[in-house]
């Protein structure tokens, strides 16, 4: 009998799909299409500034310009700096959602099937990690490497790989008592494959979850760090820096923060619908 | 921890830059660090840090010239009235609505309410608290725009910072009532025509509070860390503001005094946690508990 | 547990009823003043930063100060006589008493100096104060300051120096001072909620012009946005720090208006002359050619600073009248890059940090790629800024953007430390400009150090270690009702303020 034949994965009782999820996931394929098409159908460049064309309304024209969604404060078309602005929003949350997940889940599965120092040593780390608050984590992460777009991505991995890593470890604990896990050991299989065969994709099921409210977090604290200054470098846009320089002209150019934090604010509810309703999925709670 | 923060921080620089004018000569920068001792080799400084803890004093501040304990236990009050206010806006929305959710979870109007709740949670709370400022404060004139001062002042803050947590207690309370509502307990007192709400408050309530009470003491310490935009915006001078500044001007004993508290905070809340959790449920015993 | 929470509801919805019929308006009694962060301390000698100083300059009086048009004019001192190159005599009024009731006499003044001057007691300000070597009280109310060789910028320093109380300071410490100063200002000190706000009372037995407010407060609201919100809702009378774009909702507010004056600080490009591709004077030039002054000034800046072709205002000692400037020549500056070929090719490095005007600093960047150069924005926190700042020409960053100012209107606090050798600051080496700026700090003929200056300048635009951008203006946000001239070293005199209602 090989290991494999045993390898049954608990599958929860499928419910039909709501159609309610349709249209969160229809808002982020939208996202994720404009995004990756950015440079076709952006119609300027992002960075392009007109400073006699600054803080124009939707709709008005300057020099070369027609602004669709208005200018910001120097001149540069929103609409363009919108759609290039979600490749470094969604990249970012993307990148450090799957950097931070695969240390956690990793982490938190070794930590729940070896048990023993193992155990101890992770589990410590992931409360020293916690226990630090994620702020001044960013702020001595940027000030040791430095700022820019991939020590933002470094900062957010950091400070959230402990929250997968509980997730994991808690889930590989209640796996690995479970029968087939134990025959698969005393079927020789080495722990690698046992934890990648066998507790991985039983796990993964609410790994999916929490990656998923991950993400929608992920992209709020990027526009949490551009607010305090240690987001992406200017003149690059993303969501977050432009709310947070937009934030200062409400009064007067209310365009500048408004269209990026709709945007933002679409991305993360669509997310978080998506999350609360995966997690109805996968919990047998509610059949 | 408190080693790794003590070194990464001098690291990244020294305070001396930013406490001197401009037109200091590099004799003067100089003096400055070996008269606020900074120029001592990292081990020295690290030792005489170790002793003042053990004598459990937390340092100056070369920033402010005060003691560090001073500056916590100035700002202390403030963050624990937002901590709290938050919090009462977080269960305060968040349960009944986690409640309602639960009970009713089929109508649309649930499902509205639902959709509401997560788009209080997607918002950045830079945002979100500006808009509140500019809507109540300049354009109704209803409550004071930033600082503390009396009750009024603590409204849009605590909101600001509760709406985040308002969907975890929300979600949580739904998912601790359904698990509750498929017990044996609840369908024979059914059949037995007890109606919803008395079965809510004499049982379902206790047993649900449980997980609740679990999650509130993690959303604290989440509420504490979060904090620090909300009180940059509203001018509200808590721990995490003072914390931000120091770590900026490089003021290192608040830092360290700042995130040795903070260690103490989140050990005693996970043992409050605990001790709450075995007080509501007698089946569970303090050393019976699996971490 | 589940009716509490309705309760808690019902109570928060009641109160804000309440409220709404409520006004939170400061008056007249009570002056509110927004700074961007709390003092730091509230010691005239311990430390150097504008939110404390903006506090400390009404509780402590000092020796001599600057009128409304920057005239250096008698305060504590009455009149002052130069005595020989390196010594002065002051006359010191007789009137002045303390807030505890003491007399202000020349020992408060000497001891004031000997304690801002002594190494041990490190105050960040010795740098300004070093070269004054012995302060003595001759006969009753003269005191005598001897410094080390001529030093022409002794009175302009002098100007920043607070008189402390020398028996209260004795007697109960510099800690204790820290919290409770006692001074000879307009005002006094009463409580300092710490993190929230300082609270000063007028001086009613004032010698001078006394305070118009009874109560100011002054308070720490870091968000600039919201220190805007606080003067349109009536919150505050006063707000520091704002720009041109954050003030544009006030023009036509209610219950505020906007104030803006320039002020001694003036606007630069800094370039690293030691390393390529800035060793090469061409592309540094390219660089001054390419910067649209009047674009930044009138497109960014709403037209409230002024382009400037030096490092100095007219206002400075030392300032070069008829100078020419290097004008906008973006043609020019693509050819001289073009000319460098793959040198200019290299990646420049623009340091900043959020406390600078970032809408300026991408102008430039955006500006000099328009020239061809290779340009990219670093930013990091003001400590890690200035540490490589300061740090010499290995780690000075190729450009940086900053605003300089000494406090002092006097070319020397400007000049020398951006060029001198000997200076943390800077990354240029010419040994004909450093003998020129060491001889203009050493003599006291006005006319020699005219001409010095001159020569620096003229090195300055020819050699372009430094690009002049422009006299930066400080905008404030004020009740419409306050009657305030802003003044060009930023003081915030409140005995200088009228209210009308």
């Amino acid at each position: 009998m090989k290991a494999q034949a045993l390898t049954a994965v608990v599958q929860p009782r499928r419910r039909p799909l709501n159609l309610a999820l349709w249209l969160p996931v229809t808002v982020i394929v939208l996202f994720v299409l404009a995004a990756i098409a950015a440079p076709l159908i952006a119609p300027y460049e992002p960075n392009a500034q007109n400073l006699l064309g600054r803080m124009k309304p939707p709709g008005t024209t300057s020099r070369a310009f027609h602004y669709w969604l208005g200018s910001d404060e120097l001149g540069r078309d929103l609409l363009s700096r919108l759609i290039h602005g979600a490749r470094v929003s969604l990249a970012v949350a993307f990148t450090a959602a799957l950097l931070s997940g695969t240390v956690g889940v990793v982490l938190g599965m070794l930590a729940g099937y070896l048990r023993g120092w193992v155990e101890v040593l992770v589990m410590r780390v992931v409360d020293i990690f916690l226990s630090v608050p994620a702020i001044l984590l960013a702020i001595i992460t940027v000030a040791v490497l430095g700022p820019g777009l991939v020590n933002v991505i470094v900062v957010l991995a950091l400070t959230r790989w402990p929250r997968y890593a509980r997730v994991a470890y808690g889930q590989t604990l209640s796996i690995a008592n479970t029968p087939y896990v134990r025959l698969a050991t005393l079927m020789g299989a080495g722990p690698v494959r046992i934890l990648f065969r066998h507790v991985l994709p039983n796990i993964l099921g609410a790994v999916i979850v929490v990656a998923t409210l991950e993400f929608g977090l992920m992209v709020l604290f990027e526009a949490g760090l551009s607010f305090l200054g240690l987001g992406v470098q200017p003149p690059t846009a993303s969501w977050g820096s432009m709310l947070s320089t937009g934030r200062n002209y409400l009064g007067n150019a209310w365009w500048i923060a408004t269209f990026p934090g709709l945007c933002l604010f679409t991305l993360v509810l669509a997310i978080n619908l998506i999350g609360d309703a995966l997690r109805d999925r996968y919990d047998p709670r509610l059949h | 921890m408190i080693t790794l923060i003590f070194f990464v921080q001098r690291l990244t620089g020294d305070p001396t830059f930013l406490l001197v004018p401009e037109t200091a000569t590099q004799a003067d920068i100089d003096a400055l660090r070996n008269t606020l001792g900074l120029d001592r080799p990292l081990f020295v400084q690290y030792l005489s840090f170790l002793q003042q803890i053990a004598s459990f004093d937390l340092g100056r501040s070369v920033v402010q010239n005060v003691p560090v304990s001073t500056i916590i236990a100035s700002r202390l009050p403030y963050t624990l009235q937002l901590a709290a206010g938050a919090l009462t806006v977080a269960c305060g929305l968040g349960i009944p609505v986690g409640i309602v959710l639960a009970l009713y979870r089929q109508s649309a109007a649930a499902r509205m309410l639902a959709g509401l709740v997560f788009a209080a949670q997607s918002m950045p709370t830079f945002w979100s608290g500006i808009m509140l400022i500019m809507l109540f404060a300049v354009t109704l004139g209803w409550l004071p725009p930033s600082s503390v001062g009396g009750f009024e002042n603590l409204i849009m803050p605590s909101v600001a910072l509760g709406l985040l947590s308002m969907a975890t207690f929300a979600r949580i309370t739904r998912t601790a009532i359904l698990d509750e509502l498929t017990r044996d307990y609840v369908r024979s007192a059914r059949a037995r025509g007890a109606r919803t709400g008395r079965l809510l408050v004499r049982h379902l309530a206790r047993n649900a509070a449980i997980p609740v009470i679990t999650v509130a003491a993690i959303e604290i310490s989440n509420l504490l860390a979060g904090a620090v935009i909300v009180e940059t915006v509203f001018a509200w001078p808590g721990l995490g503001q003072v914390t931000v500044q120091s770590i900026l001007s490089r003021d290192f004993m608040v830092v360290q005094g700042v995130v040795l508290m903070g260690a103490f905070v989140t050990i005693a809340l996970n043992l409050l946690a605990d001790i709450l959790y075995s007080a509501v449920d007698p089946r569970i015993r303090l050393d019976g508990v699996r971490r | 547990m589940f009716p509490i929470h309705k309760n808690i509801i019902a109570g928060t919805v009641g109160l804000l009823i309440a409220l709404s019929t409520g006004s939170v308006l400061a008056s007249k009694d009570r002056f509110v003043v927004d700074l961007v962060n709390e003092p730091s301390s509230l010691d005239p000698h311990v430390q150097w930063n504008p939110d404390s100083y903006a506090v400390y300059r009404n509780v402590f009086d000092n020796l001599i100060t600057r009128n409304n048009k920057g005239e250096i004019v008698p305060q504590i001192a009455t009149s002052w006589k130069q005595v020989s190159d390196s010594v002065v005599e002051f006359q010191i009024r007789t009137d002045v008493l303390f807030h505890d009731g003491q007399k202000l006499t020349a020992e408060d003044v000497a001891y004031s100096v000997r304690r801002i001057t002594d190494p041990k007691f490190g105050s960040p300000q010795l740098g300004q104060f070093d070269k004054i070597t012995k302060a003595e009280v001759t006969t009753g109310n003269t005191v005598r300051l001897t410094t080390n060789g001529a030093y022409p910028a002794l009175l302009a320093q002098l100007v920043k120096l607070s008189i402390v109380p020398k028996a209260v300071v004795e007697a109960v410490g510099k800690d204790a001072f820290n919290l409770k100063p006692i001074g000879s200002g307009p005002y006094m000190f009463q409580t300092w909620q710490r993190g929230v706000q300082v609270t000063l009372v007028r001086n009613e037995k004032y010698w001078g012009t006394k305070g118009p407010f009874p109560t100011a407060v002054f308070r720490a609201v870091p968000d600039a946005a919201t220190r805007v919100a606080n003067l349109q809702a009536g919150a505050s009378d006063l707000a520091v720090t704002l720009n041109s774009d954050l003030v544009a909702p006030l023009k036509n507010a209610p219950k505020a208006k906007v104030l803006a004056e320039p002020t001694e600080r003036v606007a630069y490009v800094r370039l690293n002359t030691t390393k390529p591709p800035f060793d090469n004077e061409k592309i540094r030039q390219a660089v001054a050619l390419a910067i649209d002054k009047a674009a930044l000034v009138d497109g960014i800046l709403g037209g409230f600073d002024k382009p400037v072709g030096q490092m100095l205002t007219k206002a400075h000692a030392g300032w070069t009248p008829d100078l020419p400037a290097i004008p906008f020549d973006l043609k020019k500056a693509q050819a001289l890059v073009k000319e460098a070929g793959p040198a200019a090719k290299l990646e420049i490095e623009m340091a900043t940090s959020p406390v600078f005007d970032q809408r300026i600093v991408q102008a430039i960047q955006q500006m000099l790629v328009d020239a061809g150069l290779n340009v990219k924005i670093n930013m990091s926190d003001m400590a890690s800024y200035l540490k490589r700042a300061q740090g010499g020409p290995e780690v000075v960053p190729a450009l940086s953007f900053g605003r300089w100012s000494c406090a002092c209107l006097d070319a020397d606090g400007v000049l020398f430390p951006l060029l001198h050798k000997g200076s943390p600051w800077s990354a240029y080496r010419n040994p004909k400009a450093d003998v020129q700026l060491e001889a203009a700090r050493q003599t006291l003929d006005s006319k020699k150090r005219i001409d010095a200056y001159r020569s620096v300048n003229q090195m300055v635009n020819q050699d372009v270690p430094l690009v002049p951008l422009y006299q930066s203006a400080a905008i404030y946000g004020a009740a419409r009702g306050l009657d305030w001239q802003p003044t060009p070293d930023e003081s915030l005199f409140l005995n200088r303020m009228t209210y009308k209602d």
